[in-house]
């Protein structure tokens, strides 16, 4: 029996198509498995059908009724849950509390936590029997949450589950018991939509496998039937064209090593990832979304004062603790979040523009405005920035103009090395490429260095000369100018070669 | 099974002495030992009964005070509400008419009702930042008070006293006299405080109260009313001060639109010594009445170490600031191992 | 006023967005204005809008206070602002002993005592992380002890110099001098925050914490600097109050700490942070103290105007924070 089928599922986010007629169906008992690449689609979908977002267009069919929700929490009343990747307990309750928040049972007038203690005990027995249930959640470990976070999801009894990348934070044992629960819920008539970058694990645990690229289907697979091939499966996502990268005449120009890095650290988000980048290259940063890399961009600009790195520019041993630090050397970054991290948006774009500028020139008391004003000019025109004026406030203008001001912002400094964290994020194509080609401009004209890192793997092949692909913290794989095509930075990415 | 009880029990004294509430029932152990060898009649029945009467508001506000920082809010008004009411109870209440009594206190517990609904729909609903909302309602409050009672005075009916001691009652029968003999009703009033907190510690309300005040995003996402959940904990809060005006009333027999002021910032540091987290979310009521008798000791010792009384405001700020800066700094580094901050 | 927002042109919605809450705060003082004139005989004329002015002087004073510490973002406010003033009066008024010669001893007690209260008020705030507004409230109860202390059990003595009275209490023709100074004081507020490096920082700081670290600004230091700055303001603004009261007393400037920021969110300073126009502050000031006014000529006196600042501050957050929250 179908619990759920959605039906030509259609979602655009600012123009920009996420889902462009996406199905997908969940049998009673089978787990089905999502796979794609980045921006494929499957984490939207999976958000539609838990409430999250409303869908453009399609229908969705749940226990045989079309549903509309308008919130998460609806669509929990009707028995859809949803384990998120970003953890949603309150760490300062115990385990128990968390995981009947919002459904606790009153004995009498009283709450009754014997009952609470007795279905979390029962749950959290299964995934993870070592865990003390009277702990508070802050007191645990990131694995320990995500289990958590899971046993909360299951202790609602949903008829749907849906886990996005529950694994990513779990240990090996703890992925093995969470497979085992899924398969005994499996088992109990429940149906399980799983999402995972380690495909691996999908090919291991579901029944039936939806592949999705650019925000369709393009292959679905019943295990029952067919056989488990990697190599298709692979091939399904990466699709049939093999598009390589364009020319890249970094062979010629590019000079000595601009920056070194050796064995960055950060906790277990950044292992020990070393790398050399030259002058006029760009480098990519690739591999699945949330392997690191925003926090690599973050810690080479210097947001993490207690990293641990050797680091070099220009053979000059430098420290990466403080953003200052870093832009004094050359070192700047356009980060990934423009809103919250970029701009100040009520304020105009003239006050953006010159703030960095401004910011670490400590010997400026009164603003040259004239002679700023024209520099401002020069900037905007270089960028081709479409602004009614520079007086205008920043939050008047388009995602594309506003990341221009972002970069904007740094010209007038001199730039050794431009770290760009998903510039093209969010930006219409024709400001995409206006964006990419100014940047690659300079880079053969000044020698500037780039280290770019773009969710969108296209923008990856186009422009990079050398491609690190990231997984888990780690780098796993460098692809040479020649290498970096599609197919290569997926198999990379997804890691298969290990295990 | 019973190497495993024992195992249990050894983790939680460990989990127990690594606490801020474990310290701060040591320094409390340390504040009355030496209020004890300061004051020479320190365990007679009289002072014992003059002590808790002299702290009792202190603890009743911080009470309250308590459950809306928990909840994730915080009290800046709750002073002047405090001044309030007594001026609401001194304005009802006539002299001569013993049933005014009643009647104050049936109107004061409404108007404390209101003052709660009103804080609380600033945090919880209107969702304005705690502090500059309760900064406002502050005198609003004092405002009303000062319409009410421009100068400090106002009538009582006499049997109000039963609230500061129960000698008022002796002509009723000669249990209140013997009863005024060992029992200050200062401490029933608080236990009073206690129960209602124990009561709704144990229901739905008491769990989303730290929920909301952890994490209001998680639960939200939990299903939980969290504006409602404020507004009921700032109404809790107006309960613990309307128990206090009671008390102060009672001591005085009059209202003053100003007494309250200097309760408020106490209340907040009291609070935080008792490991009540500014941030919300973490900390144990009860042990909030603990912060509250630290802070209430230390004034007891400053007055017997022969400090000019001048001296007590000033030392007061300071042990305010220094409280809360160490307890942060002690909450802060208990949990630093935990995480890794981004940006 | 939404409505409006919508109708009118890209041109005239920035302009009128960028003044909006400073022409609100113009309306709101005309429209008491008008409104006193019905009630009140004699409410509106040349001689009474320039005593509410010189009335509203001290609050628009301590307005740049808060202004300033709440432009630096972090839900800054410095409640200090009062006491830290009258100390200043308190000490200074034996030290000038009402003569002009003493006045620099005068300064640079004023000076220090700002600094040292803004230092501590910074340390605690910016780099403690502990909440400005109780940080600040027990700095004023610390330094009211102090003040008692410093008083226990005998007379505040001593006059401002001449030429403090001259500026705080006198007149020019019938313009109150006082009027001047706040005038100059506004023009060399807008100079330095539009003008200067510290402008941009302060406000860049305020607006979005995490793009200024990004940029290479210590945004820790310019909050701590804008409580130094805010301490040292206030410390002489007592200068200038005890050149207005001729005496120096207990509580001289404890009644203008809460009308000071009641005047900052009534002048358009977003308590988020990253904006303010002290002219807004200053209109902020006047419509407090044409209220007050008001109020006093109604007979209401002190609880009208505790009541009435504290409902007027109430609503304009519902106003200003709920317009925050629909964007």
């Amino acid at each position: 029996m179908n619990i759920l089928e959605a039906k030509n599922i259609k979602k655009n986010f600012g123009g920009v198509a996420a889902l462009s007629g996406a199905s997908l169906t969940c049998r009673e008992g089978r787990i089905t498995g999502l796979l794609g690449a980045n921006g494929s689609g499957k984490s939207t979908l999976s958000k539609i059908i838990a409430g999250v977002y409303a869908p453009d267009d399609g229908e969705i069919t749940y226990l045989g009724k079309k549903i509309h929700y308008k919130n998460p929490h609806e669509a929990k009343q009707q028995g859809i849950g949803m384990v998120y990747q970003n953890l949603s307990l309150v760490p300062e309750l115990t385990v128990w509390q968390n995981i009947v928040l919002g459904d606790e049972r009153n004995a009498g007038y009283f709450l009754d936590d014997k009952n609470a203690r007795e279905r979390t005990t029962d749950i959290v027995h299964k995934l993870l029997p070592t865990l003390d249930i009277e702990k508070k959640v802050f007191e645990l470990t990131p694995s320990e949450m995500q289990v958590v976070e899971i046993a909360k999801a299951v202790s609602r009894k949903p008829k749907l589950l849906i886990l996005d990348e529950p694994t990513a934070a779990l240990e090996k044992v703890q992925v093995t018991s969470l497979f085992n629960m899924m398969k005994e819920l499996a088992s109990s008539g429940v149906a399980i939509i799983f999402t995972s970058h380690r495909l691996w694990e999908v090919v291991e645990i579901c029944h039936d496998l939806t592949i999705f690229r650019n925000g369709r289907n393009v292959g679905s697979m019943d295990f029952d039937k067919d056989e488990k091939d990697v190599k298709k499966i692979i091939f399904y996502i990466t699709g049939s064209q093999s598009e390589t990268s364009i020319a890249k005449t970094c062979a010629e120009t590019c000079g000595e090593t601009r920056l070194s890095i050796k064995n960055l650290s950060l906790g277990t988000i950044l292992r020990n990832i070393s790398f050399d980048l030259k002058k006029g290259e760009i480098l990519g940063v690739g591999g699945l979304a949330g392997q690191g890399q925003q926090e690599l961009m973050l810690a080479l600009a210097g947001n993490f004062p207690k990293i641990g790195c050797d680091a070099r520019i220009d053979g000059k041993p430098i420290k990466l603790t403080k953003p200052s630090k870093a832009i004094r050397n050359g070192i700047v970054l356009v980060p990934g979040d423009r809103e919250t991290e970029g701009l100040f948006s009520k304020h105009s774009v003239f006050s953006n523009l010159i703030f960095s500028k401004i910011g670490v020139d400590k010997k400026i008391f009164i603003i040259p405005h004239r002679k700023l004003k024209k520099e401002c000019e020069q900037i905007v025109d270089i960028l081709a920035l479409k602004a009614a004026s520079l007086d205008a406030p920043v939050s008047t203008l388009s995602g594309g103009n506003q990341q221009k001001v972002v970069i904007g912002k740094w010209l007038g400094l001199e730039i050794k090395v431009l770290l760009l964290s998903d510039p093209a994020k969010g930006i219409d194509i024709g400001a995409k490429a206006d964006l990419y080609s100014y940047i690659v401009n300079q880079v053969r004209s000044t020698g500037m260095s780039v280290v770019l890192y773009a969710s969108d793997t296209k923008e990856l092949i186009e422009y990079c000369d050398r491609l690190l692909i990231m997984y888990e913290g780690s780098i796993v794989a460098t692809l040479g100018t020649e290498e970096i095509t599609e197919e290569n930075i997926i198999r990379a990415s997804m890691h298969v070669e290990k295990e | 099974m019973q190497g495993k009880s024992m195992e249990t029990k050894k983790r939680t004294l460990r989990d127990f002495t690594s606490k801020p509430e474990f310290s701060s029932l040591l320094i409390l152990l340390v504040m009355f030992a030496l209020t004890a060898i300061l004051q020479k009649n320190f365990f007679e029945i009289k002072s014992i009964m003059r002590n808790i009467n002299a702290f009792a508001p202190l603890i009743l506000v911080t009470m309250g005070q308590a459950v809306v920082i928990i909840s994730g809010g915080i009290d800046l008004s709750s002073g002047t509400a405090l001044s309030l009411l007594t001026c609401v109870l001194t304005s009802i209440m006539k002299k001569n008419d013993p049933i005014t009594g009643l009647y104050g206190i049936i109107v004061a517990f409404i108007v404390a009702l209101l003052i709660g609904l009103i804080n609380g729909f600033g945090i919880g609903y209107l969702r304005i930042p705690p502090v500059i909302s309760t900064f406002a309602t502050s005198f609003i409050w004092l405002g009303i008070a000062l319409f009410l009672r421009p100068t400090p005075g106002g009538e009582s009916v006499s049997w109000f006293g039963v609230f500061y001691n129960f000698d008022t009652l002796k002509d009723i029968s000669g249990f209140f006299g013997t009863l005024s003999g060992f029992l200050p009703p200062s401490l029933l009033l608080i236990i009073i405080g206690c129960i209602l907190w124990y009561v709704i510690s144990k229901t739905k309300t008491g769990r989303y109260i730290y929920a909301v005040g952890g994490n209001s995003e998680s639960a939200y996402e939990s299903g939980i009313n969290t504006a409602k959940t404020q507004m009921v904990a700032c109404m809790i809060n107006s309960i613990f001060i309307f128990l206090a005006a009671l008390f102060f009333v009672g001591q005085t027999g009059s209202g003053d639109a100003r007494m309250g002021d200097p309760l408020t910032l106490r209340s907040i540091a009291a609070a935080v010594v008792g490991g009540i987290a500014l941030s919300g979310g973490r900390g144990n009521v009860y042990f909030a009445l603990v912060g509250a008798l630290i802070l209430s000791f230390v004034n007891k010792i400053i007055f017997f170490a022969n400090i000019p009384y001048a001296y007590q405001t000033l030392v007061g700020g300071a042990i305010v600031i220094v409280a809360i800066a160490g307890s942060q700094a002690y909450i802060s580094y208990s949990t630093k191992t935990k995480e890794i901050k981004i940006g | 006023m939404k409505a409006q927002a919508h109708v009118s042109t890209a041109l005239d919605s920035s302009f009128f967005s960028k003044y909006k809450k400073l022409i609100v705060a113009a309306l709101l003082i005309i429209f008491l204005f008008v409104l006193g004139e019905i009630i009140v005989s004699d409410f509106l004329s040349v001689g009474q809008i320039l005593l509410t002015i010189k009335l509203s002087s001290f609050i628009a004073l301590f307005g740049l206070c808060q202004m300033i510490v709440i432009a630096a973002g972090g839900s800054g406010l410095d409640l200090s602002v009062g006491y830290t003033a009258t100390v200043t009066a308190v000490l200074t008024a034996k030290l000038m002993d009402g003569k002009n010669e003493n006045i620099w001893i005068a300064i640079l007690v004023a000076l220090a005592l700002g600094f040292i209260i803004g230092v501590l008020n910074g340390f605690f705030v910016s780099y403690i992380k502990l909440p400005p507004l109780v940080v600040t409230l027990a700095m004023s109860q610390m330094i009211q002890g102090a003040i008692n202390v410093y008083t226990a059990g005998k007379n505040i003595t001593g006059k401002p110099s001449p030429i403090l009275q001259l500026i705080a209490a006198k007149t020019t023709g019938f313009v109150p001098n006082i009027i001047f100074l706040l005038i100059l004081l506004t023009i060399i507020v807008m100079l330095i925050l539009n003008k200067t490096r510290i402008g941009i920082l302060l406000y860049g700081v305020g607006a979005n914490p995490t793009a200024a670290h990004l940029s290479g600004v210590d945004i820790k230091r310019v909050r701590f600097l804008s409580y130094v700055v805010s301490g040292i303001l206030a410390s002489f603004i007592g200068l200038l109050l005890l050149g207005n009261m001729g005496i120096a007393f207990k509580d001289m400037g404890s009644n203008y700490v809460m009308p000071s920021i009641a005047a900052a969110v009534v002048g358009g300073v977003s308590l988020a942070g990253g904006d303010g126009n002290y002219l807004g502050v200053v209109l902020g000031a006047i419509f407090l103290q044409t209220l007050t006014n008001l109020l006093v000529a109604l007979g209401w006196g002190d609880a009208g105007k505790w009541t009435g600042f504290g409902i007027v501050l109430f609503l304009l957050l519902i106003v200003y924070v709920s317009n925050r929250r629909k964007r």
